[in-house]
């Protein structure tokens, strides 16, 4: 990330070149940027990505797909500093090497989380209603996620989420919770752009809490295939399978 | 006040459980007439995104019936949905429905009266959850 007339945005730079004023504290998905960029990268050629540890998992979800070769991404681990943890509720911030900054620990709770789930469910759905109502449906959530990479998304058909009307229906909201279950890497990004403030890294927690005490898998986890991807007795599902749903 | 009366979904499918549906017909046993039976090739087919949907805009509970574990036509078809209907239910938990507006059942072609009467305790039970709250949420 560079400074630039008191704005920060990401950069790219080649050998030799000058990085400018780098800013590290700001959090901003790369990894949302590298997947756009990646089929466009000459063949053979490699780039290094400064990676958090939520972007390191974001890149082991894009390996286990196949999506990019391991060898020509290079990581540059960053370690989160206390702020960045704290809004992010991080429990898991320290990257596999640190490159850059200090590693801290992380956090084990997320206040609103624990929050809802000891309301009574009539209250829960009446606090989920009240902020789906704010959404409308700009899709920041959808295009700042690293790990949104099916070519066609289900929210953009006509038969899940109507073409017209704002707010989008509860159903928006729980179809994107289903799809990422077994991808979100709890990064936040999605809650951070959101222009009306919905709690989305919330409910990203809770179901992450959910599929990890049924499943034991956590998503970010290169050596093992989304458990929705096998069979009952953990076979890998193969042939002709969709792997982006 | 009338009896609460739920409209329930399910989906079955077409090599187990809706053969299943037929015999219960054939048998002439007695349904609630509350149900709306969905055909679908497996019980793989009914997407997460149809129970939300269906779920969203008011419907009070959604079955789902498929062939007994190892009898899919499609050999691993039901292995699937048995794992993403769990997550389904989380989600509805989450959001602060009751995860029991959606059940995941096996019925195989000759299991008749093990149609009726999932079909009947599922209607007893979402009956006493009373109407789906989200029927009331427009928006
Ligand atoms: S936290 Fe949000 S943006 Fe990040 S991976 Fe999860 S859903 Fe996507
Ligand atoms: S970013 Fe927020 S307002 Fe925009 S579609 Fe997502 S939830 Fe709705
Ligand atoms: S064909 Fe019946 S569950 Fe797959």
């Amino acid at each position: 990330m560079r400074e630039e007339h008191g704005n920060v945005g990401p950069v790219m730079i080649s050998k030799g070149e000058d990085p400018g004023d780098v800013r590290t504290d700001v959090p901003y998905q790369l990894i949302t940027i590298l997947s756009n960029l990646y089929p466009w990268m000459t063949d053979g050629k490699k780039i290094a990505v400064v990676t958090r540890k939520c972007d390191e998992k974001a890149l082991a979800e894009f390996f286990k797909r196949g999506y990019f070769a391991r060898d020509r991404v290079i990581q540059i681990g960053l370690a989160c500093n206390r702020e960045q943890i704290r809004q992010c509720r991080c429990s898991d911030p320290v990257p596999s090497v640190v490159d850059i900054g200090e590693p801290h620990g992380g956090l084990d709770t997320d206040a609103l989380s624990e929050k809802l789930m000891a309301m009574s469910s009539e209250e829960r759905l009446r606090f989920w209603e009240y902020q789906f109502r704010k959404c409308n449906k700009c899709f920041a959530c959808t295009t700042n996620c690293p790990v949104c990479f099916c070519d066609e998304c289900v929210l953009e058909e006509r038969t899940f989420v109507p073409e017209r009307g704002v707010p989008p229906g509860m159903s928006f909201h729980m179809i994107r919770a289903y799809h990422l279950s077994d991808k979100c890497i709890e990064c936040g990004e999605c809650e951070r752009s959101c222009p009306a403030g919905i709690p989305l890294l919330t409910l990203r927690k809770l179901v992450a809490r959910d599929f990890k005490e049924m499943y034991g898998f956590s998503p970010g986890d290169e050596k093992t295939v989304s458990p929705l991807l096998t069979t009952l007795e953990g076979e890998s599902l193969d042939g002709d399978e969709c792997d982006e749903c | 006040m009338t009896e609460f009366k739920p409209t329930i979904l399910a989906f079955c499918c077409n090599w187990c459980s809706y053969a299943g549906a037929d015999l219960a017909g054939v048998s002439r046993l007695q349904m609630p007439p509350n149900v709306h039976v969905v055909r679908v090739m497996c019980s793989a087919s009914v997407k997460p995104e149809y129970v939300m949907k269906a779920i969203s805009q008011g419907i009070d509970g959604v079955l789902v019936l498929g062939c007994h574990v190892g009898d899919c036509h499609y050999m691993t078809g039901n292995h699937r949905t048995a794992k993403r209907m769990p997550v389904v239910q989380k989600i509805l938990k989450d959001i602060g429905l009751n995860e029991k507006r959606v059940r995941l059942d096996w019925v195989s072609a000759a299991e008749g009266e093990k149609f009726q009467k999932v079909i009947v305790d599922f209607v007893d039970e979402v009956a006493k959850l009373g109407p789906n709250p989200l029927k009331e949420v427009r928006f």
